[in-house]
């Protein structure tokens, strides 16, 4: 593992010192850590700004996502209702209403939060109404038989069993709402990770490119490793059933 | 009996069926409603946007930017999906492969695609080329890793089976491990297919000359709202007619799966 990692470095350095891509496009691997040090605290700042819009949009997402998902994959009619809207949706046009959306909303926190809430709200959505469609009827039966109603069964029967599905639309959701934030900064230029990367480009200072691009990996996978490892130890019973829709 | 009830099935899922466009109906009529009560020049009205879409459907629009947009589409996808699905057989059949290459790939396909961008725009400028390699480089994952995890999941006794019955290599390849694992493949594909169209739109706004993305940010900068917004309806348009045709080949391709996985869902 820690093997693959140095190869890749590896890889790196000598594209770099070899000019097989041109410096003008890729920085050295010490000249990007050096990039990194040095700009910590403009790095992190840029960081927080991103994780803060990523946060507040995604928080949103869920809540919204869960909540209609629920009320409507309990019901067929529902569910057949908003069937075409779902297949329009889902293949997620959502970025292309950046541009929209700035003028709506201005730059800032609440417009880019707004279009990852909006984004990141169709996985959750999708993924809960499938996954609430989708629980066994043996257990629907048998908890009605104990005597569950309504908000009981849905709470201990209903959410538990769809949780491993509503979990891996939230995981879409996680790494889908980090892509949206970045893509807002560097349309709109409102600051985070996107704008610094793209102001280091227009400088043509290209370590600080690659340093706010490590870094915005680096922010991807502590979130997507962070929450993967949550769910396994969250739920699990979710192994049981493989796969996600 | 049984016919009886088969036609009272028919006739449900063709009543869902309509169902679905009467709510998408509504979806429309409460777009109608909002921008009508807001009055307001950023929210055009659902019945302009839609004539904004058909003047653009009927114009230069279709060779100018669409055509382009389709193009960089199918090649950014193709170049992922057959990258993709060589790479996973590979790293998913080999594990001394997989455990060098995991830490690599979980990075490179947690990092966010966007941040790319300035970086393809440097190396390929503006234009076809620098979309095309940046849907690529986000098309890829969901396809390399779900071929790769299908692959290493791969029952042994099916692949020793085979073996022992004398397939090896590409006879191998091609009639037990590629059948086994192609649910999963086309899963993966599914996903890049919306993957592609997502980051298709942002490398255009950033740095198109033409294309969806170019048209819908370059109509908001003149203040041409009305036809940023019928962009946008091309758009999901083009994901649900991509989708919609991804489905009906996926079903055809993987007809002798049904019945036995997925609970017999269509």
């Amino acid at each position: 593992m820690i093997g693959g990692v140095a190869v890749a470095v590896g890889l790196w350095e000598v594209a770099s010192v070899t000019n097989l891509v041109s410096s003008t496009a890729l920085a050295s691997v010490n000249a990007t850590a050096a990039a990194i040090v040095e700009h910590a605290g403009a790095l992190s700042s840029a960081a927080g700004q991103t994780l803060e819009a990523w946060a507040v949009g995604l928080f949103i997402a869920t809540v919204a996502g869960v909540l209609v998902g629920t009320l409507v994959g309990r019901s067929r009619i529902a569910d057949a209702f908003t069937e075409t809207l779902v297949r329009m949706m889902r293949p997620l046009p959502s970025l292309a209403l950046i541009p929209i959306a700035i003028l709506i909303a201005g730059l800032g926190l609440k417009m880019t939060a707004g279009l990852v809430a909006f984004t990141s709200f169709w996985p959750i959505f999708i993924n809960t109404r499938y996954g609430v469609d989708q629980v066994e009827n043996l257990l629907l039966e048998t908890a009605t038989t104990l005597g569950l109603r309504r908000t009981a069964l849905v709470r201990k029967v209903v959410l538990p069993a769809a949780a491993p599905l509503i979990a891996s639309g939230f995981q879409v959701a996680v790494s889908l709402a980090l892509s949206v934030t970045v893509a807002v900064e560097l349309v709109g230029g409102t600051g985070g990770i996107g704008s610094y990367v793209l102001a280091a480009q227009q400088a043509n200072v290209v370590a600080n490119m690659y340093a706010g691009i490590v870094v915005g990996g680096i922010l991807g996978w502590v979130l997507n490793t962070g929450f993967a490892a949550l769910f396994r130890r969250l739920l699990p019973w979710a192994n049981r059933r493989e796969g996600s829709a | 009996m049984i016919a009886g009830s088969r036609r009272a099935a028919r006739l449900q899922r063709i009543g869902f069926w309509a169902l679905g466009w009467v709510g998408l109906g509504v979806a429309m009529l409460v777009w109608q409603v909002i921008a009508v009560v807001d009055h307001s020049p950023l929210i055009p009205t659902f019945t302009s946007t839609a004539i904004a879409l058909w003047h653009l459907l009927t114009s230069s629009f279709v060779t100018g930017n669409l055509v382009p947009s389709m193009i960089r589409l199918v090649i950014g996808f193709v170049v992922s999906a057959v990258i993709g699905i060589v790479i996973g057989l590979f790293t998913g059949y080999y594990r001394a492969v997989r455990e060098w290459t995991t830490a690599v790939f979980d990075f490179a396909r947690s990092l966010p695609t966007p941040l790319l961008i300035p970086v393809a725009l440097v190396l390929f400028g503006l234009g076809g080329t620098m979309v095309v390699v940046i849907i690529a480089s986000a098309a890829i994952w969901p396809v390399l890793i779900n071929t790769s995890n299908a692959t290493a999941a791969l029952e042994p006794t099916l692949v020793d089976t085979a073996r022992c019955l004398g397939l090896r290599g590409p006879a191998l390849l091609a009639k037990v491990i590629l059948p086994a694992v192609s649910p999963k493949i086309f899963a993966g594909l599914r996903v890049a297919i919306s993957v592609s169209l997502a980051v298709l739109v942002v490398a255009e706004i950033l740095g198109g000359s033409s294309g969806i993305g170019y048209f819908i940010s370059s109509a908001q900068q003149s203040f041409q709202i009305t036809n940023s917004y019928a962009g946008v309806l091309v758009l999901c348009l083009l994901g649900w007619i991509a989708d919609s045709v991804f489905l009906f080949v996926e079903r055809r391709l993987l007809v002798w799966q049904r019945g036995i996985v997925g609970g017999g869902h269509g």
